[in-house]
Parts: structure tokens; sequence; C-alpha cells
């Protein structure tokens, strides 16, 4: 193992060891750094599924658990957002990709003690941010209410997985850079900046007047564009071809996509604050922009749909490729609704209403968060050399996650149409529109009950796995020796 | 001009420099000259094309 100091120094040669490394050697050097994110991960999906819920059943129990302070809805909803953004989604969203990073630089982890401070410090950041956030201390800018204190740890955490990054990508094996690595590299370069920028212009030197609103969204709609969109399609372009064996429909494609969504999306943002006090301009190219979007996602689909093609039978026997057609599909369609809602006449009713939180549940749970459960189970079992411990778990996982996420969305989606409806008629009172609204928030909180319960299911098969626990398989289904029964269909 | 707007345009225009340079190096290094060969590198005479890697856990041995 080289030091950390010659791994930075430009003079060392990268490309000095010639010797090829076996799959399973790389898969073992990523265990504990992607274990330990992982494992975070899976504990802060937990935190924020149960505020999450607190959250839910307050809109239809306003004196639900208000006799503190810190469990007031003002407090537990960004709690919320907060634990599942930064604990939950960026954390197994890394994990994810440090094992990609490894796997297509085709080198084991390098410099792995960097990776497990950053982990520790992530984690530090995060449950002081949260903790910060019950307390009061909640900074009111929305995705990033973490109080000033936090940040910085987020920061140092960050910049060890980055600087992890660059040496990685150095020191990777000639050869081909696969469409799923620039995705990476390109999240890994993104975040810092997105973050940096927004914390400069919103914490440390705030800017004044509503072009805070502007750096607010051109941040919190980045974030997901920017930083959970490529890590998850890395993953898909990975483990749809990989699972099935078969190459990407088509490559060229695939590249097109990359690259079309480096240009478009950043400027999004804006669409968030039609009808707000902003230069036309800004809303009009941000409009355009939305609308660019149908670019590099109609060529995902086309790419995900081809490549699947003739082997749709295998959804039913590989728990990767279920969660992650799942997550495939739903990016697709959570794309379009976000473009549709981008065009003025559309947002006017869709605007302040439940149908903006329906969709952004769709994007980061049901292809992100679906995203993370397939690659999840792709990945633990190489690291830890074990089976999961019982497929009805798994099943019981998708098809609880599945449905709850089809409920919530429905539910808010249809819940958010009435009540924009009644809020543009001005013979309805504000109140009554909420009302109306309500008997869909029950179906959310049922649904938020569904999507617990398949979180827990899956945490327990982790630690089971983590235990050893299971007892050795017939057929490893994972390492098989032989060649599958199952043909892949012809291309 | 305040340090912060420093940082943000001199972070703007690395970022921005460095997606230009990271394409140029592709295009110069041939990463966009053979496509088909490209898509097919996550493959290996270990695991190659045809190769299913992924399967629900079978039944525990009696």
């Amino acid at each position: 193992m080289t030091s950390l100091a010659k791994s930075l120094n430009p003079k060392n040669d990268p490309n000095a060891g010639t010797e090829r490394f076996e799959r399973a050697e790389i898969d073992a050097s990523a265990r504990i750094p992607v274990l330990v994110f992982f494992g975070s991960a899976i504990f802060w999906l937990l935190i924020g599924s149960l505020l999450a819920l607190i959250a839910a059943f307050k809109m239809n129990i306003p004196g639900l658990l208000d006799s503190e302070a810190w469990l007031t809805f003002g407090r537990v909803r960004p709690a919320h957002l907060n634990t599942v953004i930064y604990g939950w989604s960026s954390a197994a969203g890394i994990g994810v990709g440090l094992w990609l990073m490894a796997r297509l630089c085709r080198v084991p982890m390098m410099h792995t003690s960097l990776l497990i401070v950053a982990g520790v410090f992530w984690n530090l950041g995060v449950l002081v941010g949260t903790l910060g956030i019950l307390a009061g201390d909640s900074r009111s800018i929305e995705w990033l209410e973490f109080p000033g204190y936090a940040t910085p740890i987020l920061f140092i955490a960050y910049a060890f997985i980055g600087i992890w990054g660059v040496i990685m990508f150095r020191y990777r094996k000639p050869g081909h850079v696969y469409v799923s690595q620039w995705y990476l590299l390109a999240a890994f370069l993104w975040f810092p900046w997105l973050y940096g920028t927004v914390n400069m212009l919103l914490i440390w030197q705030p800017i004044q007047g509503s072009a805070q609103g502007a750096v607010n969204w051109w941040y919190a709609h980045n974030v997901l564009g920017l930083w959970f969109t490529p890590i998850g399609l890395a993953s898909a372009y990975y483990m749809i071809p990989k699972v099935i064996g078969r190459p990407v429909h088509s490559y060229y494609l695939s590249i097109l996509g990359f690259w079309s969504l480096a240009l478009f999306y950043s400027w999004n943002g804006m669409h968030h604050l039609i009808g707000g006090p902003f230069p036309a301009w800004m809303i009009s190219a941000s409009v355009v922009a939305s609308i660019m979007m149908f670019i590099p996602v109609i060529t995902v689909a086309i790419n995900h749909h081809m490549t699947m093609r003739g082997n749709f039978e295998a959804l039913k026997w590989s728990p990767t490729l279920r969660f992650t057609v799942f997550g495939a599909m739903t990016y697709t369609l959570v794309s379009f609704q976000g473009s549709l809602m981008a065009i003025p006449s559309l947002n006017t009713l869709t605007h302040f209403t439940h149908y903006t939180i329906g969709h952004s549940h769709l994007g980061l749970y049901g292809f992100f968060t679906m995203m993370m459960f397939g690659a999840m189970y792709y990945i633990v079992p190489r690291l830890v050399g074990w089976e999961w411990p019982s497929a009805s778990l798994i099943r019981w996982h998708f098809w609880l996650a599945a449905i709850g996420i089809t409920l919530m969305v429905a539910a808010l989606t249809i819940g958010g149409i009435i009540q924009g409806f009644a809020l543009y008629d001005p013979a309805v009172s504000f109140t009554n529109s909420t009302l109306f609204a309500s008997p869909f928030l029950w179906v959310r909180g049922v649904s938020g009950i569904l999507l617990t319960v398949a979180h827990v299911v899956f945490a327990v098969n982790f630690v089971m796995m983590l235990a050893r626990a299971g007892g050795p398989r017939d057929e490893p289904t994972l390492f098989a020796p032989h060649a599958p029964d199952k043909e892949v269909a012809a291309v | 001009m305040t340090i912060a707007a420093i940082l943000i345009i001199g972070g703007l225009i690395f970022l921005s420099g460095s997606a230009l340079i990271a394409f140029y190096w592709a295009a110069g290094d041939g990463q966009f000259r053979d496509l088909k060969r490209g898509a097919e590198v996550i493959f290996d005479e270990d695991e190659p094309i045809g190769r299913i890697t992924d399967r629900f856990p079978a039944k525990r041995k009696a």
C-alpha cells in the first residue's frame, strides 16, 4: 500500500504497476468503507422514516405529540428531509459510488482509511445537524436546514472523498472510461461546488432579498439533478447490463445522455419560482431548459428499455434488477412529470399543493432510493462473501416499498390537484381547500407505514447478513461457478 | 469584490474549465472512438457477456 503523500505526488507514475486484479480482490478491498456508508445510511433511513410518520400524521391530527417543542411539525419535518437527504440518500449514494469507482478503475481501493474517516465525519455531521434542527437551530432554508455548525463537518467528510476519487481515477488501469464512471466523476465534482456555493451565498455572506430564493432553488434542484441523478444512473448503467449479461443497447445514446444532462440540468431550479419576483428571462430560461431535459431522459429511457427487451422475465429472479428497473422506469416518469410541471400554466395549478410533495417523493424514493436498494442487493453479498439470508424478506421489502410509494404518489397527486383547483376558486375558502386534501393525507400516512415496514424488513435482512445468519446454500446464487440455466435472449 | 464572490466566480471558471478539459481529453484519448467495445468493458473472461450475475438466494441446505 502506497502512502498518501506518494499517491498525491504528481511525479509518481500512476501506470507503474501493470498487474491485473481479480474482481474478488477489488470487492474485498471495498468492504469496510462501503459497509460503513451502507450501515449508517440504513440507520438514518429508519430515523428519517419515523420522523416522516410523525410529520405526516400531524397533518391530520395537529395535536399529535405537541407537548414537546422538539416534536413540533416545524422541527420534525425538516429533520425528516435532512436525515433522508444527507443521512440516507447521500451516504448510500457515496457507498455505491465508491464501490463502482473501484470496480470501474479496475484497481483495489487505495487509502481506505481516508474513506472510513470520511464516513465517521459524515455521520457526525448528520447527527449534529439533526439534533440542531430538533433543538430549534434550523436555518429555515429548505434543503439547508442543518445549522451552521454542522455543515463544516460535512465539508471535511466530503473533502476526503473528493481527494480519494481523484487518486483512484489517476491510478486506474488503462482502458475505456465507462459511462457510469463519467456520471460518478461528474457527481463527485458537482456536489462540493453546489454545496460550497450555496453555503457561501446564503450562510457565510448572505446575499440580500429575493436573490436568496434563486440561490436556494438553484441548489435544491441541482442536488437532485447533479448529485443524486448521476449516481442513480451510474448504478443503472452498470447493474442492468451486468445482471442480465448484455451490453447497453446504445452506448452512443448513453454518452449523449450524459453530456446533455450536464448541459441542461443546472438551469432547471428557477422553475420553482414561476410567478415570483424575478426577472422574466430567468424563469423563461429555466422553463426552456426543463423542457430540454426530455433529451437526456429519453436517451436513458430508450437505452434501459432496449437493453432489458426480451429479458423482462429476469425481474422474477433478480432482486437487483427488480429494484433497479423500478427505479429506471420511475426516472422516466418523474422526469417527464417534472418537465411538464415547469410549464407555467400547469405550474399555476400544482404549485403550493401536495402535488409537488408527491413529485419529490417519486423522484427521491421511486427513482433514487429504489436504485440504491437494487445496487445494495448486488454489492453487499460481494463485500461480505455471504448470501442474503432470506429471499422472502427481499420480496416483502420490494412489494411493501413499491406499493407504498405508488400509493403515496397517487394520493398526493390526486389530493394535490383537488387542492390546486380549490385554491384557484375564489368561492372556496382557504380552510376548505386544505380540508379537501385531508382524506388523501390519511392515505399518505398509511403509505408511510408501508414504507417504514419495508425499511425495517431491509434492515433486518442486512443485519442478519452481517451476522452471517442463514447458513450455506446448496446453490450460491451470486457466485454460481457454472453458466446459469436460463439463457439470455439473443440481441 | 468580496472573498465569497472571488471564490464563486473562481470556482465557476475552474469547474467549467475542468469539464471542457475533460471533454477534450476524452475526445483526444479516443474514448469516443470505439463505442461498441466501450459498452463491453464491464465484462471479462470470468463474467462474460451472457453470464447472469444476480439471483434471489436459493433455499437453505437441509
